[in-house]
Order: C-alpha cells, then sequence, then structure tokens
C-alpha cells in the first residue's frame, strides 16, 4: 500500500470526525444541550401545532421590529 | 368512602371533600375551587392536551396568592430585572411548580398564545425561564398574570450575577474537553501503528505519514486545550511559585517541540501520543472542579431572589413605594406581617415577633419593640412595625453577605496540593538537570549539537509524565470510595488532603452538636389532667415547642388520639389557645400567662411550656435543645487526631457556654451573625490554620464558604450543603471525626506515592542522562511506576475497616 493512500484515508476520516466535532461544538456554544430532558421531550411535543407557534411567534416579531422601525424613522409633524 | 383523583392535579383525595362538576355529560371532580378554575380555563382555551400530557405526574393544587402584581410594573423592578434588547424587553425569571415535561409545554404554549410575546423558553432542569416581549403591547404584570392563572407562580432572578459567569466558564472548558478527548483518541490509534511499526520494522515514508497526521491532531490539543496551563503557568511564574501548571505545560511544549524536530528531520521517535495524553487527563480533573462551582451558582439566585425591590416609605404622612437602592438613611419605612426586611434600622412605632432564622439558625421567633434594632435578612411575622433607616441598602446586612458569598463562591481558598509544591521542587530540578545534560554532551562529550538537544529533551519527557500525577489522584479516589461507603461524600477529592492538613475544626451549635429543635427534658405536673386535650391543643400548633411537647405525650402515651376542639387558635410569639365545652385552654410562654391574668413566678433556666385550663396552671414542660448522639465522643475523637475544636453559634452566651462544656469544647464564639462567624475564619486564616467548618444553616453559608473544608448536613439548608465541601449524609456528627481519619491516612498514602514515583525517577532520569533512553524504557518506566502507585493506594482500604 502506498503510503499516499494511507494519507488520504487518514485526511478523510480525521476530517469528518472533525466535523462532527464541529457540529458538536456549535450545538454547545447556542445552548442545545443547556436542557437535557427538554431536549429529548422536545421530539415527543413535536407536531404542527408546535410548528405553527413557531412560526406565529417569528411573524410576530417581525411585525413588531418593522413597527418599531417605523415609529422612529416617523417624520415628526 | 373512597378517594377520587382531582381532575387536575391527580392528588387523590376522599370523595366527600371533592368538588363535583359535570362537564360535557361527565363528572369531573375537583379538589379545590382552584383546580377547576385551571381546567375550565384550558378547556375553553382549547389546551386540554395538556391532560393526556400529563399521564399519570402529580402537580401541585394551585397557591392562593396574594395580589401583588402591580410591582411587576414598578420602575425600581424593571431597572432591576428587565433587560433591553433592540427595543424588546428580556427578563428571566424563575417559575415554581412545575413538574414534568407537560407543565413546560403548557407554559410555553399560554405564553406563545399571549399577544407580545416574541420568545419564550423554559429549562425543565432548573426551571427557569427567559422570556422576551414587546412592552408596548403587553406588560409584565400581565404576563405574570396568565402564567399564575394556569396555577403556577414566577418570579423574577438576576441572571447576569454569578450564573453567566460559571455558565460560559463551564461551557469553555467542555469545548476544550471534547477537543482533547477527540484529538487523544485519534492519536491513540495512530500510535498503535506507531508502535506496532517500531517492532516490526516500518517503511520511512509510511512512518512520516503517520508522524504528520499525529501532529495535525496534537496540535489543536495542545495550543486549544492546553491553553489552560500556559495560563495557569504564566500566573505561576509572575506570582514567583512553580506549580504543576508550568510541569505540564513546558514538559508538553517540549515534547512537542523534540516531536517537530523529530517528524522533519526524519530522526528518532515522535512524541506526539504523549503530549495529548498528557494535556487531556490533567485537563479532566481541571474540568470537574468548575462543574462542582457551577451548582452553587445555581442555588444562590434561588435564595437570593426573594428580596423585595421595592419597600413602602412613610413620608409627611403620605405612604409611597420607593426602590431600596434609593433610600437613605433616616427615611422611614412601614413593613406588613410575611415582609423580608431589607434594610438595617430602629423600629419608631409598633412592636411583634421576628424571625431571625436566616441570621442566627435559631428557629424560635424574637420580639423587638420601639427603639429596638432590625436587621435585614429578617422577616416580620405578625405585625405593621414602622421604623428608620440607619444604612442604606448596599451597607446593609443582607446585601453585605449576599455579595461577600458572591465573592467567595468564586475564590474560595484551597490548600495548596502537596503533589503541586512536590512537583515545583521536581520539575525545577528536571529542568536544571536537562539543561546540565544539554551542556555535558555538547560541550563535555563533544557530541554534536543536535544529539545533545534530543537527550536533552528526553530527560524532560521521560520525568514529565504518569506515576506523579497519578499518586495524588489514585489514593483519593480509594479514600473517596471508602469514605462514601460511611455516608461521607467528598464533593472533591482534593478536600481529603485538605482536610487532613487542617489544624482547627469550627463547629456551629445548632443542627450540628444538637438536634437544632427543642425537645421535653421535664414536666413538672401541678394537678391530674387530661393528658387527651393537652395532645389536642398542641398539636393545633405547628411551632416547634408545641410539637415537642407533643411527642413528649405521645412518648409516654402511645395510644393516644387526638380529639376535636373547638376555637383553635395560635397566639403569635406566645402560644396556642382553644376551647372544649366550657373549658378553656391554654398553652404558651410567660408572656401568654401574664397576659391572661394567670400569676406565675417560679424561674426556669430553660424554655418552657406553660399548659393552664380555666387560668389555672396544671403543668410546666421543661425544654432543651438535646445533644445528638454521639457528639460528645466524635469531640474528644476530633482532639485526639491533634485538632483544636472551637464552637460557634448565634446563640446566647449561657446556653453557648453550657452545650460547649457537656461536650467537652473550651473555646466558644457566641452570639454571632452571619458576617461575624465568617470573620472568625478570616482571622484564623490571617495566623496561617487551615480551618474546617461544619454547619448547617443558611445562617453558616459565609463561614463555610471562606473555609478550607466545609462541612454541611445532609438534611440542612439547601444552600449550605451546596457550597460544602464534604456532607455527612445521615447527620451523624460522629461521622466528622470519621471523615478526618480517613482523610489523614489518605494524605499519608499520597505520600507514600509521590515518594516511590520519585525513587523511580530517580532511576531512570540518569538512564536518560547517559543518552540510553529508548521509547521501549520509557513505555516500561511510565506502566510499571503506575502499576505500584496503584497497588499501594489500595492499601488504604485495608487500614480503614
Amino acid at each position: 500500500m502506498s503510503s499516499g493512500i494511507v494519507a488520504m484515508m487518514l485526511g478523510v476520516s480525521t476530517f469528518l470526525g472533525a466535523l462532527g466535532l464541529l457540529a458538536l461544538l456549535w450545538g454547545l456554544r447556542t445552548g442545545q444541550f443547556d436542557d437535557q430532558k427538554k431536549f429529548l421531550d422536545g421530539a415527543k411535543f413535536d407536531s404542527e401545532d408546535e410548528l405553527n407557534d413557531a412560526v406565529i411567534l417569528e411573524k410576530r416579531k417581525k411585525e413588531i421590529l418593522k413597527k418599531k422601525k417605523e415609529q422612529k424613522y416617523a417624520p415628526p409633524d | 368512602m373512597s378517594k377520587v383523583e382531582c381532575d387536575h392535579c391527580k392528588l387523590e383525595f376522599d370523595e366527600k371533600v371533592m368538588i363535583k362538576d359535570e362537564v360535557n355529560g361527565e363528572v369531573k371532580y375537583f379538589c379545590c375551587k382552584g383546580c377547576q378554575g385551571i381546567y375550565h380555563l384550558l378547556r375553553s382555551e382549547g389546551l386540554d392536551d395538556f391532560y393526556q400530557k400529563v399521564g399519570s405526574n402529580k402537580l401541585e393544587p394551585p397557591k392562593e396568592l396574594e395580589d401583588d402584581l402591580y410591582k411587576f410594573d414598578l420602575e425600581g423592578f424593571k431597572k432591576k430585572y428587565i433587560k433591553d434588547r433592540d427595543g424588546l424587553s428580556e427578563i428571566n425569571l424563575i417559575i415554581e411548580g412545575i413538574h414534568c415535561s407537560a407543565c413546560v409545554w403548557l407554559n410555553e404554549k399560554v405564553l406563545h398564545q399571549t399577544e407580545g410575546i416574541i420568545e419564550v423558553s423554559i429549562n425543565y432542569t432548573n426551571n427557569k425561564a427567559k422570556i422576551v416581549w414587546d412592552s408596548d403591547t403587553v406588560k409584565l404584570s400581565e404576563i405574570i398574570a396568565k402564567i399564575r392563572s394556569i396555577g403556577y407562580n414566577a418570579y423574577p432572578y438576576d441572571p447576569k450575577i454569578q450564573e453567566e459567569k460559571a455558565n460560559s466558564a463551564r461551557r469553555d472548558y467542555y469545548s476544550r474537553l471534547l477537543v482533547a478527548i477527540f484529538a487523544t483518541m485519534n492519536i491513540m490509534w495512530i500510535a498503535i501503528a506507531q508502535y506496532t511499526g517500531y517492532f516490526t520494522g516500518i517503511r520511512a515514508d509510511m512512518k512520516h505519514v503517520l508522524n504528520v497526521a499525529e501532529f495535525f491532531l496534537a496540535t489543536p490539543t495542545l495550543f486549544y486545550t492546553g491553553w489552560v496551563y500556559f495560563k495557569g503557568a504564566y500566573f505561576g511564574i509572575k506570582n514567583r511559585y512553580i506549580n504543576m501548571d508550568i510541569l505540564v505545560a513546558t514538559g508538553a511544549t517540549l515534547a512537542y517541540i523534540y516531536s517537530i524536530y523529530a517528524m522533519v528531520t526524519g530522526n528518532g521517535e515522535v512524541y506526539f501520543d504523549s503530549v495529548t495524553m498528557i494535556v487531556t487527563f490533567v485537563f479532566v480533573g481541571k474540568y470537574l472542579e468548575v462543574l462542582s462551582k457551577k451548582s452553587a451558582v445555581d442555588s444562590m439566585d434561588s435564595m437570593l431572589s426573594s428580596v423585595p425591590s421595592e419597600v413602602m416609605v412613610v413620608k409627611n404622612g403620605e405612604k409611597s413605594l420607593v426602590g431600596i437602592e434609593e433610600i437613605i438613611p433616616g427615611d422611614i419605612i412601614e413593613i406588613k406581617p410575611g415582609d423580608k426586611i431589607v434594610i438595617d434600622g430602629i423600629i419608631v412605632s409598633g412592636e411583634g415577633s421576628f424571625d431571625l432564622s436566616s441570621l442566627t439558625g435559631e428557629s424560635r421567633e424574637v420580639f423587638k419593640k420601639e427603639g429596638d434594632e432590625m436587621l435585614s435578612g429578617s422577616i416580620a411575622i405578625d405585625s405593621v412595625i414602622r421604623y428608620k433607616a440607619t444604612k442604606a441598602y448596599a451597607d446593609s446586612m443582607l446585601s453585605t453577605i449576599a455579595s461577600m458569598l458572591e465573592e467567595s463562591i468564586l475564590k474560595k481558598p484551597s490548600i495548596q496540593k502537596l503533589a503541586d509544591q512536590i512537583s515545583g521542587y521536581f520539575s525545577v530540578a528536571i529542568l536544571s538537570f536537562s539543561f546540565l545534560t544539554f551542556l555535558y554532551w555538547y560541550l563535555f562529550l563533544g557530541s554534536g549539537f543536535e544529539k545533545a538537544l534530543i537527550i536533552s529533551i528526553s530527560v524532560i519527557v521521560i520525568a514529565c509524565p504518569c506515576a506523579l500525577g497519578l499518586a495524588t489522584p489514585m489514593a483519593t479516589l480509594v479514600g473517596i470510595g471508602v469514605a462514601s461507603k460511611k455516608g461521607i461524600l467528598f464533593k472533591e477529592a482534593t478536600f481529603l488532603e485538605s482536610m487532613a492538613k487542617s489544624d482547627i475544626v469550627l463547629l456551629d451549635k445548632t443542627g450540628t452538636i444538637t438536634e437544632g429543635k427543642p425537645k421535653v427534658v421535664n414536666m413538672k405536673e401541678y394537678e391530674k389532667f387530661d393528658k387527651t386535650l393537652l395532645y389536642s391543643l398542641v398539636k393545633g400548633s405547628k411551632h416547634p415547642v408545641s410539637q415537642a411537647v407533643a411527642s413528649y405525650i405521645e412518648d409516654e402515651n402511645i395510644d393516644i388520639k387526638e380529639i376535636e376542639l373547638n376555637n383553635i387558635k395560635n397566639l403569635e410569639a406566645r402560644g396556642v389557645s382553644a376551647s372544649f365545652n366550657s373549658d378553656r385552654l391554654l398553652g404558651g410562654n410567660r408572656r401568654l400567662m401574664s397576659e391572661s391574668g394567670i400569676e406565675f413566678d417560679e424561674e426556669f433556666g430553660k424554655t418552657v411550656f406553660i399548659y393552664a385550663v380555666n387560668n389555672e396552671i396544671k403543668a410546666i414542660f421543661e425544654m432543651e435543645d438535646a445533644l445528638k448522639k454521639g457528639a460528645k465522643e466524635a469531640v474528644s475523637e476530633i482532639k485526639s487526631l491533634g485538632l483544636e475544636v472551637v464552637m460557634l453559634t448565634g446563640d446566647n452566651e449561657k446556653v453557648a457556654k453550657k452545650i460547649a462544656k457537656e461536650v467537652g469544647i473550651s473555646k466558644v464564639f457566641h452570639s454571632l451573625f452571619p458576617d461575624d462567624k465568617a470573620k472568625v475564619v478570616e482571622e484564623l486564616h490571617s495566623k496561617g490554620k487551615k480551618v474546617i467548618m461544619a454547619g448547617d444553616g443558611i445562617n453558616d453559608v459565609l463561614a463555610l464558604s471562606l473555609s478550607d473544608v466545609a462541612v454541611s448536613m445532609g438534611s440542612g439548608a439547601e444552600v449550605s450543603v451546596e457550597v460544602s465541601d464534604v456532607v455527612l449524609l445521615n447527620d451523624d456528627i460522629r461521622l466528622l471525626s470519621e471523615a478526618i481519619k480517613i482523610s489523614k491516612v489518605v494524605y499519608n498514602s499520597i505520600k507514600e506515592n509521590l515518594g516511590l514515583s520519585v525513587i523511580y525517577n530517580a532511576i531512570t532520569i540518569p538512564l536518560a542522562m547517559m543518552g540510553f533512553v529508548i521509547p521501549l524504557v520509557a513505555a516500561l518506566s511510565m506502566s510499571l511506576s503506575s502499576l505500584l502507585v496503584v497497588g499501594n493506594s489500595y492499601r488504604i482500604k485495608r487500614k480503614i475497616k
């Protein structure tokens, strides 16, 4: 076996592993593992309703932020 | 009579007492109006899915809450807790009453449905919630009202103080640990190929590939994970002491540099695997240290969160709420029953009893009248009182304690580890040896620069890792195992060592030496009386004195039963009264008797409970806080181990001296407030003493957190268990002397281990200096010395039966 192939295998497998590690670190930094129990139960209570709720919250946030912006830049009467 | 389940909270009650309700033709049962209300509310909001999600979990029936919602909209409150993020408001709350994941679901769902709320996240594990909302659309008080309407309660807490700090430290260490473990695991299997190649032959180009792969894995470990050691080494050098960090940092870095050299030139072996393993293994210990700090912070938040943010100030006959930070000495403050006092002062009108338990640790309340001093941290029990502030909030007792505690958690003193000290000298010696070796080979023997360098570095590499690093952890691990079998919980291994080195033990009186509850020691009967009546009377009160009388009667008459009395009244700070047929029953202290016109002039040195029927005294019960079983033996045993024993207490001089004499303690500090106790610890520190502090109450927390080794009783206040280093699980003070004994045995065995590894190094290092070191010798020396250390540690088990 040529050393080039070994180098490639080592490189690829370490790179893949590092990707997994990075994903884990990303999850950790964004607080996704702060609440283990909820993390697991999240799957249990994850239906269409929850999805709708999330969408409604997103929309609400956008609207409120937009409104605030408009208020801020409103020309003085 | 059959028991039925409440359809909301799932608790079971007798069918008779339940509220029956017909919903859609089905009969539903509720234990209280609160549960019924919530059930209907959830149905009408379309949230009755909740009951499927709850399953068989039991909930807490909603509590009647006082109407204090207005305080959430006050300016002072907003300033303290609400943060502004891009025009949106954000608050951190602790939600009470969460029992299962369905509760989390329900709270989030209800809040999602509220207009103006943008983000809700509730942590199930610690019940903390973060809510982001638009303050133009909805007020905080309305949000809290929503949470309360479904049977939970929420109160704010201020996370910025320590939680965020501790959390980010923990997260940071965890990421570093993950990187280290990832690299170590990968390097290990590459190293297997390397070692096999060493013995069976390997092509130079193949070896080079493996070397480079190891290099790529070792680099992040040394510079990302190992950054902690570089930082520690830097501080060590700056403050002029040599610590373990310096040894790890120099050892790992030199091995790393040497390995790079070997990799580039193709001469000799690389030691990248040793680099990552040293870094990783030592780092695991550091990570565990950070973990234990975090939980202490968690429980502190819930203690401090009950502090009100505003107080009622009376100015020119008008009452107004003022933020606690704005109070200046001289302001008149009014407090109502149940209020927590946050500012120190002197009473100007009114009198009443106060609960000082969080300051003194004593459960009985204290009566205060005009002109008496009031201390923050106490709670008004029964009356409306006006007092003049004598200090600002920041100087008051409560906030002083809080800020001291905060500080001391972050900088807990720990006795410098023996291994650290030894490895300090050790690393100086090794560094100079290796330098001398280099000079010897280069100048004296005249060999090339390269060869001299390699040999001198190999001295450091072989000296660095295992036995010395294992000496302490192995012995302490065995010690911790032995201790936990006896019910002694060492939170961290290092405290075994600190304990063995301590020379003074401070014991809190209440709850540590004594039971902490009054116990009847003597009954004086004036006339024959019906015990059943007295029993039923004292059963009507939850006061510890009444309960002591009740249990005394129970002990005397095993099958005594309660009968129903009329008009049972608890008279605060006095006792309890009731009537039976035409008789008037009275039970309580001296003050109750004199107020009811009963003459009584006998003197007792102890707390007394007087029982009278129709104003005639029937019996007197004397009580005392009884000593814990074995307290005396424990104290004398600790003394025989060569430690000084001192008692600390918030109680008065008379009681303190008496108890001290009974257990055989000659030195006593009495009438201490929490910060006084802490001062005692600090004073001993300044004299160079190492202090063990044992206590169980909130009032001991400060002293515990400052002491070198903090010991708490398993049933003590949650905060004190959290800040302590050693927990005695079954509250037995005899375990304390046992713990000290174990720690001494372990300490000796650590010393033996260190001696062994030093001897081992004394043999291998000269070999390395002579240039004989090949990987085979290094590997053998490592595993052999480790085995010796492990074997020696197991002897601890035999020494302590």
